[in-house]
């Protein structure tokens, strides 16, 4: 690559980007007048709010103890009191009302009765009619009862005036009880001490700055983060559908710089206002928000405010280092989806769904209780976000621990993002796409007319996307079934068939040309099947060590853990050949021929096997619904597509699948009984705590036999003798479909 | 000496709809130093892909392409550095002025200094776009934008100029400065690859031309021998004989 090549790009871009006023505005000049404008607001809104006063009616104050009177003449006092004449209608209603001994019900009578005549406005009616934001009722026996007879407070919850003039009264009533209470007790010689809650004396350790750092960093790698992808947006738009529309990009690429050249050019100044427009906004956010918090706490507004000082130095550091790779993620991704589109309106199509997959990345770390662990360190962005927020908090070892993890994990985003930005530019179908035209007929007539005896990549992911749609609302529609073991083998059949099996079939038989290559139904030889059979079993201890670790770091839920032991007890209590026939064998078979066979079949197209072994391990992984068992359904859908790649078909994984599930189910279903190992498998099963695991023995030895299986898979000649046989055969029908695509003319 | 050589050129794209458009099929031509060659065609012919091909732009399917004797797919790096490449998208950047953007082209090429500058003066000084150097493209007329990307092709001094379509919405007076511009480069000893639809133009500058009809050669030659074969002095009415004969042909 040609550096020299990339810098004038860059530097050309730069100044090309800085010389258009709309995209200064939206980087530049909004952050800095934003904030500020949006404090002025704020400390504008708070005077009002301090300055505002609530006023309250009273009903009956007459009734009210006169030596300890609620209604006080104080200067500034937010509560202005509105005594209501016995002349008023609603007080003369009460008064009429006193005769019955529970006056308090003929009140709430009256204002039922109001809601009840199909007036919804009644109450307000009569908040409005005594012009109070909230009225408050004070019985006739009040002074003689004060404890007995309660008092009725009138309010508007649909009023914010209303809501705080109630609050307000409450607590003004409350301090009077506490004067009231605390007065006679002394007339009694109780002490008043008693009344007093005991002293506790607050001691915290962390120092202001720090507490600080911990009040920023929950909202700042937010912020930027949300600046980052929003600054990346508008330059990549410019950058690439902007060149295409304006006819520039064709200039550049017949020039001598390469295409990759161009991207990382373009790359680099799409990160550089990303960055910048995250920092202007940070450090535009973070100077309004000390000044407007200082004001506040000068005024005792709290704690949590006063602790929102200026960020110390070394925590701004973190995150001017956080902001770098996660612009380069969102800077690449957005450049790669710009390349998609042939004009900039079309460009802010296509990158709103990346604005939606984005949010819930930077949104996961703000969700109360998620910290830095093993298992958020590895979800992009969210566990950059929450490694900056640790390193902002102080706590480096902690931070030190998850290092390799996220560094890992955001080093490899941001190649693939980079890789997929290069794809894009280098693809002549991306980069001169004509316009669309839309003739559904025409399409489908195609779609017929070209199938072929495999699917497609498109058609295998479709197929995947739509299991997936399926099981969302299978899953939901069942969800509601009484758990028993008929409801068990009802709901596995109908979305192991109905759902997973279903979809792939169908678009077999309509998408192409043979079933049985489209979901790779294979031949494989005896000694493969028993190697299979051998792997299944010598791979479940380390399945189940891996399983075991995923629990304990994804903790589930009590309803889930509950609900897992009843399912354990109902399998427990089945016969065990039904159980192994639908939770072993049915999963197995349709499982497989959907996610190894049809989905396999299609993203295996031009040597793409990586592809397929990791997208269909991904796709196989999600159809689990719950995370842990999605996380150990992927891991375990790598080997399976691995060795669907190795076997060149779907029965060994079948045969796999079907023994992996079958060992599992025998296991929960011999723990649930509190069956012992039987005598001949003591060197391999025990039983510790009523349920039977795997001796160490075993686990350690069925590694070394797992291993060799795997290396035997891998060195079979025959296997790779029949995978180029069947790369032959694509060869040849990629050559023989050349006529049929002629002939679409 | 021919410094394009286009040999069985077939070039067809995947579309969503009819699985595939096959854009050129067998395409054949040369063109020679200091001639002018016409390539010529309908809207969708196909020339604009022959043209993108040519400036290493696309990828063909199949058949040879050299410039400059460089293979188009194998040394694209070499043929860019040969060849100028002006299309009837004026393509100016708005917002960077005529010296800003010949200058950025010229660095790209890496012309030094002391050889890049000067060049840029003499560029400037016969196209006569001196008065209008330092202005911004998105304030310039379409005639001053073409000029601008004629500079930016000729910075590098390249063998091969391609001009797609490149006199397309100029008036009168930028058309006849772009003829004679060309006629220029001609007798300087460039080889130029000229696409239009204007047929006067063709008579006025083309030594030899190639017609293209729905991804085809369907004929090729000077204006002299196209005319005595079809017994057509009438250029324009030759053209469009031709293009029915195609259709004919293309039915049978």
């Amino acid at each position: 690559m040609n550096w020299s090549h990339v810098k004038l790009i860059f530097h050309r871009e730069v100044r090309d980007q800085l010389r258009d006023r709309r995209t200064m505005f939206t980087i530049c000049i909004l952050p800095i007048l934003l904030y500020p404008l949006m404090g002025m607001v704020m400390m504008q809104v708070a005077q009002f709010h301090r300055e505002q006063h609530v006023t309250i009616g009273v009903v009956g104050y007459e009734n009210w103890p006169e030596d300890f009177p609620l209604i006080t003449e104080v200067e500034n006092d937010t509560i202005r009191w509105k005594k209501l004449l016995s002349d008023d209608s609603l007080v003369r209603a009460f008064e009429a009302s006193e005769s019955k001994r529970k006056s308090t019900d003929v009140f709430e009578t009256r204002v039922g009765s109001h809601h009840q005549s199909n007036d919804p406005n009644a109450a307000e009616k009569l908040l409005r009619q005594f012009e109070s934001d909230a009225i408050v009722w004070v019985p006739p026996s009040f002074r003689e009862s004060i404890s007995r007879d309660s008092m009725v407070i009138l309010s508007n919850q649909r009023w914010e005036r209303s809501q705080l003039a109630a609050k307000c009264l409450n607590e003004r009533i409350s301090e009077w009880h506490a004067h009231w209470l605390r007065s006679h007790l002394k007339v009694s010689e109780i002490g008043a001490a008693l009344m007093d809650p005991p002293r506790v004396m607050q001691v915290d350790v962390s120092s202001a700055e720090m507490k600080r750092a911990i009040v920023w960093s929950k909202i700042l790698p937010f912020v930027m983060l949300v600046w980052a992808l929003t600054g990346a947006f508008y330059p990549a738009i410019d950058l690439c559908a902007g060149e295409k529309e304006r006819g520039t990009l064709e200039t550049l690429l017949c020039s001598p710089a390469r295409r990759r050249e161009v991207v990382w050019g373009k790359l680099l100044t799409i990160m550089c206002f990303s960055i910048g427009t995250a920092l202007l906004n940070l450090a535009s956010m973070h100077t309004t928000a000390s000044l407007v918090m200082s004001q506040f706490s000068g005024l005792g507004t709290g704690d949590m405010v006063a602790a929102m000082g200026p960020l110390p130095l070394h925590s701004m550091g973190w995150l001017i280092l956080l902001v770098i790779p996660i612009s380069a993620i969102f800077s690449a991704l957005a450049l790669a989806v710009a390349c998609l589109a042939r004009s900039t309106k079309e460009g802010q199509y296509y990158l709103m769904p990346l604005l939606l997959v984005g949010l819930p990345l930077v949104m996961l770390p703000m969700i109360p209780g998620v910290v830095l662990s093993p298992g958020t360190s590895i979800v992009p962005i969210t566990g950059a976000v929450l490694m900056s927020r640790a390193l902002m908090d102080g706590e480096f070892m902690h931070a030190l621990l998850h290092l390799p993890t996220v560094a890992t994990v955001t080093v490899l985003c941001c190649m693939l993002s980079i890789r997929w930005a290069v794809r894009q530019f280098e693809s002549e179908n991306v980069m001169f796409r004509d316009s669309e035209r839309s003739s559904m007929t025409q399409w489908i007539r195609n779609v017929w007319r070209q199938r072929e005896d495999t699917p497609t990549p498109n058609e295998s992911l479709l197929c995947g996307l739509l299991i997936l749609v399926c099981l969302f609302f299978g899953r939901l529609s069942l969800g509601g079934m009484t758990l028993s073991w008929m409801s068990i083998v009802q709901s596995t059949i109908v979305i192991q068939l109905g759902m997973i099996l279903a979809p792939a079939l169908i678009m077999a038989t309509i998408l192409t040309r043979s079933i049985r290559k489209s979901l790779r139904l294979n031949r494989p030889g005896a000694k493969e099947l028993v190697a299979t059979v051998l792997l299944a079993i010598s791979l479940h201890p380390a399945y189940t060590g891996f399983a075991s670790l995923v629990g304990a770091e994804y903790k589930l839920g009590e309803q889930t853990t509950s609900m897992l032991m009843q399912f354990d007890s109902i399998i427990a209590a089945a016969p065990i050949w039904s159980v192994l026939l639908v939770l072993a064998m049915v999963p197995a078979v349709c499982e497989e021929l959907a996610f190894r066979g049809f989905l396999f079949a299609g993203l295996q197209h031009n040597n793409g096997h990586i592809r397929a072994i990791l997208l269909t391990s991904l796709l196989f992984g999600l159809s689990h619904g719950v995370l842990q068992q999605t996380i150990t359904a992927s891991v375990i859908g790598l080997l399976l597509g691995w060795l669907a790649f190795r076997t060149g078909g779907v029965v060994c994984t079948i045969v796999f699948h079907c023994v992996h599930n079958s060992i599992s189910m025998l296991l929960v279903s011999f723990s649930s009984c509190g069956s012992v190992a039987p005598q001949w498998l003591t060197w391999a099963i025990e039983s510790s705590n009523g349920q039977l695991a795997y001796t160490g023995t075993w686990c350690t030895l069925s590694v070394g036999v797992a291993i060799s299986l795997i290396a035997w898979f891998a060195s079979q000649k025959s296997i790779a003798e029949s995978l180029q046989a069947f790369g032959q055969h694509a060869t040849q029908k990629s050559i023989r479909s050349v006529p049929n695509l002629s002939r679409g003319h | 000496m021919d410094l394009v050589q286009v040999r069985n050129l077939s070039k067809s794209y995947p579309d969503s709809v009819q699985g595939e458009i096959i854009a050129l099929e067998n395409v054949s031509f040369v063109a020679k130093a200091g001639e002018v060659f016409g390539l010529l065609g309908p809207n969708g012919a196909g020339k604009t892909t022959a043209l993108r091909i040519l400036a290493t732009i696309l990828q063909p399917t199949s058949g040879s392409v050299r410039v400059f004797n460089f293979d188009v797919t194998k040394q694209a790096d070499y043929v860019r550095h040969s060849i100028g490449f002006v299309s009837n998208n004026t393509a100016i950047y708005d917002r960077m002025s005529a010296w800003e953007l010949v200058e950025f082209f010229g660095r790209l090429y890496a012309l030094p200094d002391d050889h890049l500058y000067p060049r840029m003066e003499k560029i400037f000084r016969t196209l006569q776009m001196e008065d209008f150097k330092e202005c911004p493209g998105a304030k310039m007329s379409t005639g001053m934008k073409q000029k601008t990307s004629i500079a930016r092709a000729l910075i590098h001094d390249p063998p091969v100029l391609i001009f797609d379509e490149a006199s397309l919405g100029l008036d009168v007076m930028v058309a006849r400065a772009l003829q004679s511009i060309v006629m220029e480069l001609r007798d300087q000893g460039k080889c130029i690859i000229y696409s239009t639809h204007i047929m006067r133009e063709v008579e006025r500058l083309c030594d030899r031309v190639a017609i293209i009809y729905k991804g085809k050669v369907i004929d090729s030659g000077t204006l002299e021998d196209l005319a005595e074969r079809h017994h057509q002095n009438d250029f324009e009415e030759l053209f469009y004989q031709l293009l029915m004969l195609g259709d004919k042909v293309g039915s049978v």
